[in-house]
């Protein structure tokens, strides 16, 4: 539903996103991983066709957004960092002129904007001037007039941020039931979220796409190397021979408890293979009390601050 | 025209929700109040004709004053990024908007029709000459909002929007009086051609010229293509 090749944006000399490419599938919601100012904005507005690219495509349902983003707008929901919100409206009225703009039939009014309204919890604040909202519903009204219309592709810029833990919660739930049928692009900086509703996820620093995959995915890939630790009571010298005699352990450091002379703590470092934490299990077990065992597997923090960390190397060896 | 008539309902809610319209309306009868009683009893004539060039005074100052938010309140309040994701072309927004301003306009000119009461009770005025007037009015008017509805385009902030439409539609009215300073033919044809003052004292006499109509139509039609290829450009 959403494809982009190869696209660039340019301020004057200075550029904000470069070459980028992904496409986002019906049904699928991606979600869009990188610090402030990596572009993932100014890639949305491309999307959604407020900002034209400076070279490359992008495609929404198939139109091409530099010559046919009017008919591209009628499938577009797009909700904007800041939600576009006119102050001095009601809610419900400001409801109106966005159904209105976007073409639905009037006679279907009342119940889009039931739908939104209950969708978003705004039932109880529809005839309250605009200004007098909280961040919470202001947030919510900006993600309410977004879903009007049932727009085959959702774009939501940071559709969580200055919510309560409960309102995210329900967010969530909103675009997940959303994204079953609908092609979802949702950017963030809350690792969590992109866990929990993202099947995949972009991870873009600099204006660069580093990296896309499933979440658990990128966390495979991003370290070969994983880490298993374990507490056993045993003569150090023998337990260091042993555990380097099992193929797939690279290193290991061996520290004794304070206080507790003949228990160890180890840390090994083991290629990805499977069942090399079941190996050293067996080796240590078999000959000496083992009492602890855990493999570590990176989390996502990890894995993003990998990426972005290592981006500007990388930027300049190309 | 759905585009058109979404932006143009929102634009007159917007109007009459904020303070502006009210102040707007008020002020304009006022000053226009005032300038008909004195009109009226310095020359004991029952005419409307002083009273429609100070209303086109008048109005140089106040329209800004409406068509200084249509833009720039948008840019501000950052709502613009709804205005151009909706499948709204440019110019249905911009033509929206200018009738929303255009309906303020409508309103300052009937509520001036009060003063013609005392005119038809003690007088016996030249209605076709009011006509004419009026006609002449809500044309320079036009002319005015969508000048001013340009350059909001231009800028975030909408005193600048307002401060840069009034120097610029004084220029649009004097242009006219530097005829008196030119020995050529043609430049002295170009300003009178470009005033608004002259082509507005044809209606004022009660000549209803299509020069004139087209003149202020024209630049009317300028200012809001100026303004829609603007927004596409920014894109």
């Amino acid at each position: 539903m959403i494809a982009l090749e190869s696209v660039s944006k340019r301020f004057g000399s200075k550029t904000i996103v470069h070459d980028l490419t992904f496409e986002v599938k019906r049904g699928e919601i991606v979600g869009f991983l990188g610090p402030n100012g990596a572009g993932k904005t100014t890639t949305m507005r491309m999307i959604a066709g407020f900002t034209t690219a400076s070279s490359g495509r992008v495609t929404v349902a198939g139109y091409d957004m530099a010559t046919q983003n009017d008919q591209a707008a009628r499938k577009i929901g797009y909700m904007p960092e800041h939600p576009p919100l006119y102050d001095t409206l009601e809610v419900s009225q400001y409801l109106r002129f966005v159904a209105r703009a976007k073409g639905i039939p009037r006679s279907q009014f009342r119940s889009e904007l039931d739908r939104v309204a209950a969708a978003c919890r705004l039932e109880a604040v529809l005839d309250r001037e605009i200004y007098k909202l909280s961040k919470g519903y202001r947030q919510r009204l900006g993600l309410a007039q977004a879903l009007l219309g049932k727009p085959e592709v959702l774009l939501l810029d940071e559709p969580t941020a200055g919510l309560d833990p409960g309102q995210i919660q329900e967010t969530r739930e909103v675009i997940r039931a959303f994204g079953q049928q609908h092609a979802v692009l949702l950017s963030t900086h809350i690792l969590p979220e992109v866990t929990l509703i993202c099947q995949r996820v972009a991870i873009i620093n600099q204006g660069r796409l580093l990296a896309i995959d499933s979440p658990s995915g990128l966390q495979r890939a991003s370290e070969q190397t994983n880490r298993v630790t374990l507490t056993a009571t045993a003569p150090a010298e023998a337990l260091r021979s042993e555990l380097q005699s099992i193929a797939g352990v690279i290193a290991l450091a061996i520290n004794e408890v304070p206080g507790n002379a003949p228990v160890l703590n180890v840390e090994c470092q083991t290629d990805a293979r499977d069942g090399v934490e079941a190996a050293i299990a067996r080796a240590v077990a078999s000959r000496w009390a083992l009492h602890r065992l855990e493999r570590r597997q990176p989390t996502l923090e990890n894995v993003f601050l990998r990426y972005v960390s290592q981006a500007p190397s990388e930027a300049r060896a190309q | 025209m759905n585009g058109v008539l979404a932006v143009y309902r929102k634009e007159l809610l917007s109007y009459f929700r904020s303070p502006i319209a009210y102040f707007v309306l008020a002020v304009f009868l006022l000053g226009t109040g005032y300038f008909f009683s004195y009109n009226m009893f310095m020359s004991g004539s029952a005419s409307m004709t002083e009273t429609f060039r100070n209303m086109g005074i008048l109005l140089l100052t106040v329209s800004p004053l409406v068509s200084m938010r249509l833009f720039s309140a948008e840019w501000s309040g950052r709502t613009m990024e709804l205005l151009m994701t909706l499948p709204l072309k440019p110019w249905e927004i911009v033509l929206g908007k200018f009738l929303g301003a255009v309906t303020i306009l409508l309103l300052m000119t009937a509520g001036t029709l009060i003063d013609l009461v005392p005119l038809y009770l003690f007088g016996n005025p030249q209605t076709t000459t009011i006509v004419a007037g009026y006609i002449g009015f809500v044309l320079l008017g036009m002319a005015c909002l969508a000048v001013g509805q340009f350059f909001s385009a231009l800028t975030h902030n909408q005193i600048v929007a307002a401060l840069i439409t009034v120097p610029v539609l004084l220029s649009f009215w004097f242009i006219g009086y530097l005829q008196h300073f030119q020995a050529s033919y043609a430049l002295r044809s170009l300003l009178g051609y470009l005033s608004f003052a002259l082509h507005f004292a044809d209606f004022v006499q009660g000549l209803i010229r299509s020069e004139a109509v087209i003149f202020f139509l024209f630049v009317s039609a300028v200012a809001l293509t100026l303004n829609a290829s603007y927004l596409q450009w920014r894109r």
